[in-house]
C-alpha cells in the first residue's frame, strides 16, 4: 500500500512539474483573448470587433468582445483589472472609465496604473439644435436665449455624467447657460426625441448624424479639428466662437485606449502592442473603422502618457462644471 | 418605387452565397435560440466577425436569418421542456408545453414556426410597404408615450396571471423589485448594490430566465420517478397540416402579427412585451372553447406571430432612420456600417439595390424558417426520447454553458442558480413564474421614461396630457384598469355566492 501512496505522489509531482514546465514554455498566446468593452451592443462594439479580428489574425487566436455595460463603464474596467495579469484580458478603455470616472470620484484609479498596447480610435461630437428652429440660428444665439430663459430649455448627452455631459456643461457654464439635461440610455432615441421637438437640444455623434444628416442642424462642433469638422459637413467649431471654451487641444475627445493589467509580463504586453500597431495600420481596418464614423488612431504606446495626461489635467480643470449645473437648476427649482 | 427596390435586390439576392447563408443564418438562429442562455443577439454577436468580411446583401442575409431563427428557436425548448429558450419564447410555454404533454409535441413546433414564419412575413410586408410612414409615426413616440405603453404592457400580468390575479401581481411586483437593482442612470446613485461591483449593472434578464424557468423546471422533473424510463413519443415530421392548423387562426394571426410590428417599430420596446401583450389579447379575445393555459393552438400562434413580426417592425426605424429598436438591431446597424452603408433615407436613395437585398433575405428567411423547421421538428422532438437521468444533467450543463457565455461571468452562473431557487420556492407555493419576467423588462422601461417625461416637463404631470397620443393611452389605461377592478369584484362576489350556494345546499 505504501509503495502504491510513493508511486502515485512521484507521478503526481511529475505531472506538476511537467505541466509547469511546459506553460513556461508554451507560446503567447495559447487561448482566445478577451477584450471587455464597456458599452452595451451598437456601433462602438462592432467597431472594436473589427480591431479584434485584426488583432486576432496578428496573433493567430480568436479576440473575442464582451459587452460588459453599467456605471459609466467602471463595472467592466473593474472586471477587467480583477482578472489575472497574463494578458489574456484587454480592456477597451474609453476615456469615460479610464480618466473621468475617476475625476468624478466614482473609481480609485488613475491612468498611470495601467499599460497601454495603443489608440484605437475616436469619435468626434457636436451640439446638433432642431432643422426648424425660430428662436435661434447659431450657438451664441441659442446661449443667449439660454440665459434670458434660465432653466426652460432641455437638452441630453447620452447617458449622465458622460465625457459630452463635462463638455457641453463646460460649455453652457461659460455662457451662464443653465439647462436641464435628460439622461437616455440609447443614443438613437436622443437622436430622435430631438427631430421630433421633444428635446432643444442635445450631443451628437458622427454616426448617429450621418444616418439622417438633414434630421438635426449641428450648432457647434466640439473639436477644432479640421476632420471633426468636414465630418459634421462643415459646421462651426469651438475655434470659430469669441470666447474660450477651454476645451482646446482636446482634440478627438471621445477616444479609446486598449490597456492591460500593470503586472502583464513585458513580453506579452510587447507581443500585444505590436499585433494591435499592425493590426490598425491594416487599410481594410482603417476604411472599416471610418465607415462607422470613427476616426482611427495611430498613436503608440510611447504617446499614452503625453496624451492621456493632457485630457486628464484638462478634464480636471472643467471638473466643477457638472456640480455647477447641478446647483443652478436645484436654485431654479 | 417599392417594386424597383425589390427588383434591384432581387438581382443581388439571388446568389448562391446570399441564398446559401440566408439558409444557414436559419438553422443557426434555430439553435442558438433553442440553447437556454444563448439567443439572436449572441448568435449576431459571435458571428459578425464573419459576416463582414462578406459581400453586403449575403453578410446581412447571414446576420438577419440569425435574428430571425433565434427569435423562433426559443419556443422549441419552450414546448418540449417548459423552458424558454430566450426571454422571447416566455409566453410560449403556456399552452407549448401543455399540448406537447398531450401528445402534439410536433404539432405545437409545427404551429409555433409556421406562425414565426406567417408573423415574419407580415413584419416584411409592412417593412416594405409601409416602413417610411411607421417610422414617421414611431419617431413620434417620445418618454411620456413609453410610461404609458409599459403600463398598459403590465395589465397583461392580471390576464396571464391564470388561478390568481392577487399571487400574479405579487409575482410581477417581485419583479419591478429587482428590475430596481444597479446603477440609477438619472442620479448615479447606486441602488442594491450592496458594495458589489457586480451588481453595478443590476441582474442580467437572460440569467434570470434561465434560472427562474430552466433551473426550477429540472429541480421538479429530478422529484419524479421516471428519469430512469424511456418516454414513448411520437416523432412525427409536422407537414403542411401545420400550416393549416395555424392558418384556422388567421384572425389571432394577422392581430398578433401587427401587435408585434407595431411593438417592433416602436425602438426600445421589443419582442418580450409584443408576444406577453399579444398574448394577453388573444386570450381576452378567446372563444368559450379555447383553454388557454391548457394548449390552446391559440396561444402559440399569438406569441410566435408576435415575436417574429417585431423583428420585421424592429427593420423598419433601423433601416429607415438608423435608429435601432433593441440590441440585436443596434449589431445590425453595426454591421451595415462596416459593410460601408449609413443607413437612413439616403440609403433608400443611393444604395437601392442593397435596401432591396435587405427586403428580400428578410422575407426569404421567413420563408426558409418554415422549410427549416418543418424538416429539423423530428430532430428537435427527439430530444423526449432521451432519458430524463441523461437530459436533465445535458439541459443543466447546456443552462450554464449559455449564461456564462453571456459576460464571461460566474456571477451570472450565481445568479441563475439563486433564481432557481426562487423559482423553485414559486412553484411549491403556486405563484406564475411569467409575471416576473414582464415586471422585470418593463419595469426599466416605465421608470426611466416616466421620470424623463418629467424632467422633459415644462408643466408637471400635464406633459402626459398635452401629447395626443399620450392623452390616449392614459384614456385607454384608465378604461383598462376599471374594467379590471369590475370584472375582479364581479368574479369575487360570483364565487362568494357560489360557495354561500354549496354551504346552503350542503345544510340541506
Amino acid at each position: 500500500m505504501k509503495l502504491i501512496g510513493t508511486l502515485k505522489g512521484t507521478l503526481l509531482a511529475g505531472a506538476i512539474m511537467a505541466a509547469s514546465a511546459t506553460a513556461a514554455l508554451a507560446e503567447f498566446p495559447e487561448r482566445n483573448i478577451e477584450i471587455i468593452h464597456p458599452w452595451g451592443p451598437g456601433n462602438a462594439m462592432a467597431m472594436s470587433q473589427v480591431v479584434a479580428k485584426a488583432m486576432g489574425e496578428e496573433l493567430g487566436t480568436d479576440l473575442p468582445v464582451i459587452s460588459l455595460p453599467g456605471a459609466a463603464g467602471t463595472k467592466a474596467q473593474t472586471t477587467a483589472m480583477g482578472r489575472p495579469a497574463d494578458g489574456y484580458t484587454i480592456f477597451d478603455g474609453y476615456v469615460a472609465p479610464l480618466v473621468l470616472q475617476p475625476i468624478l470620484g466614482n473609481a480609485d484609479w488613475s491612468f498611470n496604473d495601467f499599460k497601454p498596447l495603443s489608440a484605437a480610435v475616436a469619435n468626434a461630437f457636436a451640439i446638433a439644435g432642431q432643422v426648424d428652429e425660430t428662436r435661434w440660428s447659431s450657438f451664441e444665439e441659442m446661449m443667449a436665449y439660454c440665459k434670458e430663459n434660465r432653466g426652460d430649455l432641455r437638452y441630453s448627452s447620452g447617458s449622465r455624467n458622460n465625457l459630452p455631459h463635462m463638455v457641453i456643461a463646460k460649455a453652457l457654464q461659460s455662457y451662464d447657460c443653465v439647462a436641464q439635461n435628460v439622461p437616455y440610455t440609447q443614443d438613437g432615441n436622443v437622436f430622435k426625441d430631438l427631430g421630433s421637438g421633444v428635446l432643444d437640444f442635445s450631443f451628437v455623434n458622427v454616426g448617429n448624424f450621418r444616418t439622417n444628416p438633414d434630421e438635426v442642424k449641428i450648432l457647434l462642433v466640439l473639436s477644432e479639428l479640421e476632420s471633426s469638422k468636414k465630418a459634421f459637413l462643415g459646421a462651426p467649431t469651438i475655434d470659430e466662437l469669441d470666447v474660450d471654451l477651454g476645451l482646446s487641444n482636446l482634440g478627438p475627445m471621445g477616444w479609446t485606449w486598449w490597456i492591460v493589467h500593470p503586472d502583464t509580463p513585458d513580453d506579452v504586453t510587447e507581443e500585444l502592442r505590436s499585433a494591435m500597431e499592425r493590426a490598425m495600420a491594416r487599410p481594410e481596418v482603417i476604411e472599416a473603422v471610418e465607415a462607422i464614423g470613427f476616426v482611427p488612431l495611430s498613436w503608440d504606446h510611447t504617446k499614452y502618457e503625453e496624451i492621456v495626461g493632457g485630457v486628464d489635467a484638462q478634464l480636471n480643470s472643467m471638473g466643477n462644471a457638472l456640480a455647477w449645473e447641478e446647483e443652478e437648476l436645484k436654485k431654479l427649482n | 418605387m417599392i417594386f424597383e427596390f425589390l427588383s434591384a435586390g432581387l438581382d443581388v439576392f439571388l446568389s448562391p452565397l446570399a441564398l446559401g447563408l440566408t439558409f444557414a443564418g436559419i438553422i443557426i438562429g434555430l439553435v442558438v435560440g433553442a440553447m437556454p442562455g444563448l439567443g439572436p443577439l449572441m448568435g449576431i454577436i459571435l458571428l459578425l466577425p464573419v459576416a463582414i468580411g462578406l459581400p453586403p446583401v449575403p453578410a446581412m442575409g447571414f446576420l438577419i436569418a440569425i435574428f430571425v431563427g433565434g427569435s423562433c428557436g426559443g419556443s422549441i425548448s419552450a414546448i418540449l421542456l417548459r423552458i424558454p429558450g430566450t426571454p422571447l419564447a416566455a409566453a410560449t410555454l403556456f399552452d407549448g408545453y401543455p399540448m406537447a404533454q398531450k401528445g402534439r409535441a410536433s404539432d405545437a413546433i409545427g404551429i409555433a414556426i409556421t406562425s414565426s414564419a406567417i408573423g415574419g412575413l407580415i413584419g416584411g410586408v409592412v417593412l416594405v410597404f409601409c416602413a417610411p410612414i411607421l417610422a414617421s409615426f414611431a419617431a413620434n413616440f417620445a418618454p411620456p408615450e413609453y410610461a404609458m405603453l409599459a403600463i398598459m404592457g403590465l395589465f397583461a400580468i392580471a390576464v396571464i396571471s391564470g388561478g390568481s390575479i392577487i399571487k400574479g401581481l405579487l409575482a410581477g411586483s417581485f419583479g419591478l423589485l429587482i428590475a430596481t437593482v444597479g446603477t440609477d442612470s438619472f442620479s448615479t446613485g447606486l441602488r442594491f448594490t450592496f458594495g458589489s461591483n457586480n451588481l453595478l449593472n443590476g441582474f442580467h434578464i437572460v440569467a434570470v430566465v434561465v434560472g427562474l424557468f430552466a433551473i426550477s423546471e429540472m429541480a421538479a422533473q429530478m422529484t419524479k420517478r421516471d428519469l430512469l424510463k424511456t418516454p414513448e413519443v411520437k416523432v412525427a415530421r409536422p407537414g403542411l397540416q401545420t400550416i393549416g392548423l395555424t392558418l384556422k387562426h388567421y384572425g389571432n394571426l394577422i392581430r398578433s402579427s401587427a401587435i408585434g410590428t407595431f411593438f417592433g417599430a416602436i425602438p426600445g420596446a421589443g419582442g418580450v412585451i409584443s408576444s406577453f401583450t399579444s398574448y394577453a389579447v388573444a386570450k381576452a379575445a378567446a372563444k368559450p372553447g379555447e383553454k388557454y393555459g391548457e394548449g390552446a393552438e391559440g396561444g402559440i400562434v399569438a406569441t410566435e406571430a408576435a415575436n417574429n413580426a417585431t423583428v420585421g417592425g424592429t427593420l423598419v426605424p433601423t433601416l429607415s432612420l438608423g435608429i435601432p429598436g433593441d440590441a440585436s438591431s443596434a449589431m445590425l446597424l453595426g454591421a451595415l456600417l462596416i459593410l460601408g452603408f449609413v443607413p437612413g433615407p439616403a440609403m433608400f436613395e443611393n444604395n437601392p439595390d442593397v435596401v432591396g437585398g435587405i427586403f428580400m433575405v428578410y422575407l426569404a428567411s421567413n420563408v426558409f424558417l418554415l422549410i427549416a423547421g418543418i424538416l429539423l421538428t423530428p430532430v428537435f422532438v427527439y430530444v423526449l426520447r432521451v432519458p430524463k437521468v441523461y437530459l436533465i444533467p445535458s439541459i443543466l450543463l447546456l443552462c450554464s454553458i449559455g449564461t456564462f457565455a453571456l459576460q464571461a461571468s460566474v456571477f451570472d452562473l450565481q445568479v441563475m442558480l439563486v433564481f432557481g431557487l426562487i423559482g423553485i420556492l414559486f412553484r411549491a407555493a403556486d405563484y406564475p413564474l411569467a409575471p416576473v419576467v414582464i415586471g422585470m423588462i418593463l419595469g426599466p422601461i416605465l421608470e426611466a421614461n416616466f421620470r424623463r417625461s418629467l424632467l422633459i416637463s415644462r408643466d408637471g404631470y400635464w406633459i402626459f396630457l398635452d401629447r395626443p397620443v399620450s392623452a390616449t393611452l392614459v384614456a385607454v389605461n384608465a378604461l383598462l384598469l376599471a374594467a379590471m377592478v369590475y370584472l375582479t369584484i364581479k368574479r369575487m362576489r360570483g364565487s362568494k355566492k357560489s360557495d354561500l350556494a354549496k354551504a346552503m345546499s350542503a345544510e340541506e
